[in-house]
């Protein structure tokens, strides 16, 4: 077990870890900040995305060790004083959410995007989701979001009626 | 049940409503059964054979068992429970043989999941490896091993399915419609071909979980990920014996399902257990590598068809054999078979057909249900035929489908007569080849093409699918007023990400006339609480559940009807409502209001009246029946839904790369409840049609060690690898026995995606593609005719194990003309 | 789930290179753990203890020194290297190769040693490194060395560095500094995979050098070209020092073909 003190959503913790346990681990088993999911333990999917002093992670990828003196922020950070923030909004606007797993892992990557990039392009909206996999909505509902949050969005997304 | 409603009197039929769960979802609220946790909760661990075939010849669990933290060890022989959807083949842990890779033969429960993994490092196996039969193909012929040979002492249901004991086939399908004999000798062209698929994988993002706890008296609650809940309880309670009031099962929000917890799975075995560890609450998750072969997958599939035209383009004949790879258990892989047999011929009508289909045994992880059960990977080899007949008789493709396409009055293959109201799959074909311009290229296309040196290439593919389900599959709806007004709906139909709950919401409160906030169906299903449903597969949940929704609702509105009719001194007749009132038609001001009849109506002086208003709804399948076992024909389909892909595709013709410009996706859906979420269907499903279109699927050794058990090995689409163009739209022919005219849409996205891919890529660079998926390598193969690579089972990792044509030669039974 | 393991986290690269004389039979450094944690994940690495170089001084980043070049150190993850401005006016074949490598969060995290010791035939970062003629700093409590790249990977998976050793610095040469380079990697979707083949040219001052990625149990650099080498010499020398084989990934013709296809079409576009 090693001491460990962080912030998550801007609350500090202090708590003993062992070393073999995972950020994802941590967050969900020793904080009870069950948003962050895992969907493979391995990298790949991205559902344990979380900002790890500001940049996303693969919080299965990372030893809860490792999070020490950092900042971390998790979907429970993301809507504030009871209310979605802009970018959950935009989610539920253009559908961009379906059996919901991978989407608290898609939101946090989406977030860290618009930090960098405020006016992402097509192409820097997929390449910025890239790590994160959704096997429900095909990702353009997603795309049509963060075009619409970065006021970007010609036309909504419409099924049509041939 | 068409409302015949003038659709501008609509309020909340056919608009985009937001999902009613979405919120909880964003922001990580919502709890699905990964992140429950029981008070004095164990974790659970499985020990898996290392071999696709081999004699358990002793278990020693005794250094599990000694490790402090362990609370349960279990192995096959403690158990005599045996589980199947239709046939009844698996035992809970192996017993006595594995019979196929990753398959659980011990399992531990232990105070926290690092004992439990260590318990289950100690577990010594003594294993005497067997030859595995691998290929399906081969576990056909006649000396061949049987991965049961007690098949002929299973139960299964036998007015659907036929096992032959002393083979591998779990069942053999057979349909037969008029003489295709006689259609070949009227034919011209008579045109053979075999189409094949491997195993893959759902990938639903949260893998399976279930938490058990199996109280002293035989109590049991299952907390479960699974799609069905009473599927779950049933099969349960006949594995166990138990009276089904004995067993409650609770599922929570879940994480994607896709078919693959369609059934029942590791329900059992932690229920298991949970009783060994003297009653306590026991988790298993499984790993994502365990997802792939401790759990079902798809399974693979060798297509033969054999048809013959008229000189006029008239099919007048198709022969067509199918061979499905069960795996090492039926579960839901027979089912597949038979539905796929009675569809086979896609929405085309032949006049005469003849169609085998078998589901064979082999040592490999088995297959079960999978969005679009057994379409998708059957349409591949039939749309990919429909395009090489076209072009071997020298017409366009296109041309070719209008010309044989189901239309009023043409028969399908079980005998049922296509109506004006069944759907409209020639324009839905018509509306594909418009949107994507099919049969030419653009300017701009011409241009591109100049400028990137590759080629483009446009292909279309139709589809069709019934629900498969027994002819009685039934269910109901419960609403309860609350006593403000508004309103709660049970139904046992599992949200798994199809947005069920807002269209039900969208239903209910459009009969009622109510406001949709008013309305809440419930998230989370509970055995204990809703009302009976089958299951939820098969695209059914629209109509079946839609209409039981509606009638809960008539119901719910007679009872408070009833209440305030006595009140107002009026009969039923004279009363209407609005979101809050029953008043009298022509006198509105005499009213009272639905807050104050929802639990009953009390006058001043403390007299009462009603009581708590409820409304039930129960719908069952009409007009279905069995189908023959000899000829297959009857009356399987509750609807059909038809639609149609177009692809274009821009192909580099020196090494087979392509990328996918546009797709045009069309359903005839009768009515969009919702616009939105059926957008939502079409693009995922869509996508994950591209993902068994171009790159999934098992790869096995020549030992039937499964090499690719994870996303490092087994890709499925990015958000990099959609469509650059996605055009996705609906026609809507209503269906008239379907709630507002609808049909239902679930799987139908994800058939066809592959076959026009195939078509686009072979208009592009004419490659002639029979394997799916298809990789960039497959398409430089097929540009050079050498055979595919295909991911059945590998000699070298990548050598080919289709049905050898050499072999099948010296074999009348398989024979197949060149 | 991961084994039990111990974690240190030394401040000073004395501290490091004790640790590492004391426990390097059974110690294993953590970087990015990008490929750590999948080993540690899946069994095939057992270590007793974990040692994470992120925290030790001077270890961060990247420097520029304009007589010796480019450094990157152990803690330079591959969005470091995307983010540098002085690697995309320098050396864009850095940039080019890490923008292929792997997802953007796991960019954020992957280091570009991480990837070079972890040495798999299908590295991003190797097919750069050998093409610039970057030299590897080793160090350990006995000393220090240099070794350039081409010498660097010995098998699948192996490295010359012995257990005791750490990675310290990746120099990539001053004088290879405006070296035009391309990658081009082969992969089985268009997101995020690890490359079925991938082929890196790189041209200076008449000098053509090819490195191509999973085409042998290590990454290969076919070095010496002259630049005016016509392109089927290219393709000669590259399939000459290759010797992919069939995996679930790919098969060995298809890589061949691919590996040709790419440097002639490389060799095409640079010309
Ligand atoms: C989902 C996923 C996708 C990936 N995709 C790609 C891809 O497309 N291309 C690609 O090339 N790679 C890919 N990788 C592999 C991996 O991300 C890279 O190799 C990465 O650069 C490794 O860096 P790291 O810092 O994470 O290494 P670590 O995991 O921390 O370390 C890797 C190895 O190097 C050792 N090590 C680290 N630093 C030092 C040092 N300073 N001295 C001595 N030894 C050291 C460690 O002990 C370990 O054995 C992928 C990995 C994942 C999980
Ligand atoms: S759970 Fe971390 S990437 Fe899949
Ligand atoms: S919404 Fe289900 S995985 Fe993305």
């Amino acid at each position: 077990m090693t001491r460990i003190s962080l912030t998550v959503n801007g609350k500090r913790y202090e708590r003993d870890v062992a070393e073999n346990r995972t950020l994802l681990r941590f967050l969900r088993e020793d904080l009870g900040l069950i948003g962050t999911k895992e969907g493979c333990g391995a990298g790949e999917c991205g559902a344990c995305t979380v900002l790890f002093d500001g940049l996303t992670v693969n919080s299965c990828m990372v030893l809860a060790v490792e999070a020490d003196g950092r900042a971390v922020e998790t979907i429970e950070g993301e809507a504030k004083d009871g209310k979605l923030s802009d970018l959950q909004e935009a989610f539920q606007k253009h559908h961009a959410v379906q059996c919901g797993f991978c989407t608290p892992g898609m939101i946090m990557s989406t977030r860290e995007l618009l930090h960098r990039t405020p006016k992402p392009t097509v192409a820097e909206i997929k390449e910025g989701i890239e790590g994160n996999f959704c096997r429900c909505t095909g990702y353009q509902q997603i795309v049509e979001a963060v075009l619409d949050v970065s006021g970007q969005l010609e036309k909504k997304g419409e099924l049509r009626h041939a | 049940m068409l409302e015949n409603q003038d659709p501008a009197t609509l309020k909340y039929v056919g608009k985009g409503a937001l999902r009613a769960e979405g919120v909880e979802k964003m922001t990580g609220q919502a709890v699905y059964a990964s992140d429950m946790v029981m008070p004095g909760m164990l974790y659970a661990q499985v020990k898996k054979s290392p071999h696709a075939r081999a004699k358990i010849l002793g278990i020693d669990v005794s250094k599990a068992e000694a490790l402090p933290g362990v609370r349960a060890v279990l192995v096959g022989s403690e158990l005599d429970y045996r589980l199947g959807l239709y046939v009844v083949d698996k035992d809970i842990l192996a017993k006595g043989e594995v019979r196929h890779y990753g398959e659980a033969v011990a399992a531990v429960a232990a105070d926290t999941l690092e004992i439990a993994k260590a318990a289950v490092d100690l577990i010594e196996v003594k294993y005497e490896v067997l030859p595995p039969i691998l290929n399906h193909m081969d576990a056909l012929k006649k000396d061949a091993p049987l991965v049961h040979p007690d098949l002929g002492t299973y139960d299964f249901v036998k007015a659907a399915f036929t096992p032959v004991p002393g083979t591998n086939i779990a069942n053999l399908t057979k349909l037969r419609k008029g003489d295709v004999e006689k259609g070949f000798a009227e034919s011209e062209w008579i045109i053979e071909r075999e189409y094949t698929n491997p195993s893959v994988q759902h990938v639903p993002m949260e893998t399976h979980v279930a938490i058990v706890q199996w109280k002293t008296g035989d109590d049991v609650t299952i907390w479960t990920s699974a799609q069905s809940p009473f599927t779950v309880r049933s099969l349960f309670c006949y594995a166990f014996k138990l009276p089904l009031n004995k067993v409650r099962v609770v599922i929570p929000h879940v994480g994607g399902g896709f078919g693959g917890k369609a059934g029942i799975h590791i329900e059992p075995l932690v229920a298991c257990l949970s009783r060994k560890a003297g009653g306590a609450p026991v988790k298993f998750q499984a790993t994502r590598e365990e997802e792939f072969s401790l759990l079902p997958c798809r399974s693979a599939l060798t297509y033969r068809i054999k048809t013959g035209v008229r000189s006029d383009g008239k099919i007048v004949a198709q022969k067509m054999s199918m061979y499905w790879d069960a795996g090492a258990y039926a579960d839901y892989a027979v089912n597949v078979t038979r539905a796929s047999g009675y569809s086979g011929a896609g929405p085309y009508e032949i006049p005469n057909a003849w169609l085998d289909a078998y589901t064979i045994y082999t040592n490999k992880p088995y297959g079960t249900a999978y969005r679009g059960f057994g379409h998708v990977e059957f349409f591949w080899g039939l749309e990919r035929h429909m395009e090489l007949v076209a072009q071997a008789i020298g017409m366009d493709s296109l041309e070719f489908r209008r010309k044989n396409a189901l239309r009023p009055g043409s028969v399908t293959l079980t005998g049922e007569v296509i109506s004006e109201n069944s759907g409209n799959v020639l324009k839905c074909i018509n509306e594909a080849a418009a949107s994507i311009g099919y049969g030419s290229l653009s300017a701009d296309e011409k241009a591109r093409e100049k400028e990137t040196g590759r080629k483009i290439g446009k292909g279309i593919a139709a589809l069709h699918k019934a629900p498969a389900m027994p002819p009685f599959t039934a269910t109901a709806v419960i609403i309860r007023m609350n006593s403000d007004g508004t309103v709660l709906v049970n139904l046992a139909l599992t949200e798994i990400g199809q947005g069920s709950v807002t269209a039900y919401s969208q239903i209910v409160a459009e009969r009622l006339k109510f406001r949709l906030d008013q309305v809440k169906v419930t998230v989370e299903k509970d055995t204990d609480r809703d009302p009976y449903d089958w299951q939820t597969v098969a695209s059914k949940g629209i109509i079946l559940t839609g209409n039981a929704c509606i009638l809960a609702c008539d119901d719910l509105l007679k009872g408070a009807y009833e209440t305030a009719g006595q009140i107002l001194r009026a009969q039923s007749c004279d009363l209407d409502h609005d979101d809050t009132r029953v008043f009298v038609r022509h006198h509105p001001e005499q009213g009272v209001t639905f807050a104050s009849i929802a639990v009953g109506y009390a006058y001043p002086d403390g007299n009462a009246i009603g009581g708590p208003l409820i409304g039930v709804g129960r719908y069952v399948a009409q007009g279905l029946s069995n189908l023959d076992k000899e000829t297959g024909q009857g009356y399987p389909a509750l609807d059909w839904t038809y639609g149609a892909h177009g692809i274009v595709v821009e192909v580099d013709p020196a090494t087979g790369e392509f990328r996918i410009l546009k797709i045009a996706s069309i359903f005839d859906v009768g009515k969009a409840i919702n616009p939105d979420l059926v957008r939502g269907q079409c693009i995922g499903g869509m996508v994950q049609g591209l993902g068994t279109a171009v790159c999934e699927g098992y790869i096995y050794d020549q030992e039937g060690h499964l090499l690719n058990p994870s996303f490092t090995d087994n890709k499925i689409p990015t958000s990099k690898d959609i469509p650059d163009e996605i055009d996705c739209a609906v026609v809507e022919t209503p269906q008239l026995d379907g709630p507002y005219g609808a049909r239902g849409v679930g799987e139908h996205p994800m058939i066809s995606v592959a076959p026009a891919l195939g078509n686009a890529i072979q208009h592009a660079v004419g490659a002639e593609l029979l394997h799916m998926p298809i990789r960039a390598e497959d398409v430089w193969r097929a540009m050079r005719n050498s055979g595919p690579i295909d991911n059945w089972i590998t000699k070298t990792p990548s050598g080919s194990c289709r049905s050898d044509p050499a072999a099948r030669r010296h074999d009348p039974d398989h024979a197949i003309t060149p | 789930m991961l084994h039990g393991f111990r974690y240190a986290a030394p401040r000073s690269r004395s501290e490091l290179l004790d640790l590492l004389a004391e426990h390097g039979d059974h110690a294993k450094v953590l970087a990015g753990g990008t490929d750590l944690l999948v080993n540690i994940r899946g069994g095939n690495m057992k270590p007793g203890l974990v040692i994470d170089v992120k925290r030790v001084e001077g270890y961060g980043g990247l420097a520029w020194d304009p007589a010796e070049g480019l450094s990157l150190l152990p803690a330079a993850t591959i969005n470091d290297v995307l983010r540098d401005k002085r690697v995309r006016a320098n050396f864009p074949l850095l940039a080019v190769c890490a923008q292929d490598l792997a997802s953007y969060q796991i960019r954020n995290r992957a280091t570009v040693i991480g990837n070079v010791v972890n040495a798999s035939p299908c590295s991003d970062m190797a097919p750069a490194l050998l093409c610039l003629g970057a030299r590897a700093e080793i160090a350990s409590a006995r000393g220090s060395r240099s070794v350039l790249f081409s010498e660097f990977f010995t098998g699948v998976k192996k490295t010359v560095l012995a257990k005791d050793e750490i990675l310290e610095r990746i120099v990539v040469p001053a004088s290879a500094a405006g070296t035009k380079g391309e990658y081009r990697k082969l992969k089985r979707i268009n997101g995020h995979d690890l490359g079925i083949v991938g082929v890196a040219i790189a041209r200076k001052n008449g000098s053509l050098r090819i490195a191509v990625s999973s085409a042998a149990p290590t990454p290969v650099l076919v070095a010496g070209l002259p630049g005016t080498a016509s392109v089927d010499e290219a393709v000669a020398a590259v399939l000459a020092a290759v010797s992919p084989i069939s995996d679930v990934r790919c098969t060995k013709e298809y890589r061949l073909f691919m590996i040709e296809t790419f440097v002639r079409r490389l060799m095409e576009e640079m010309k």
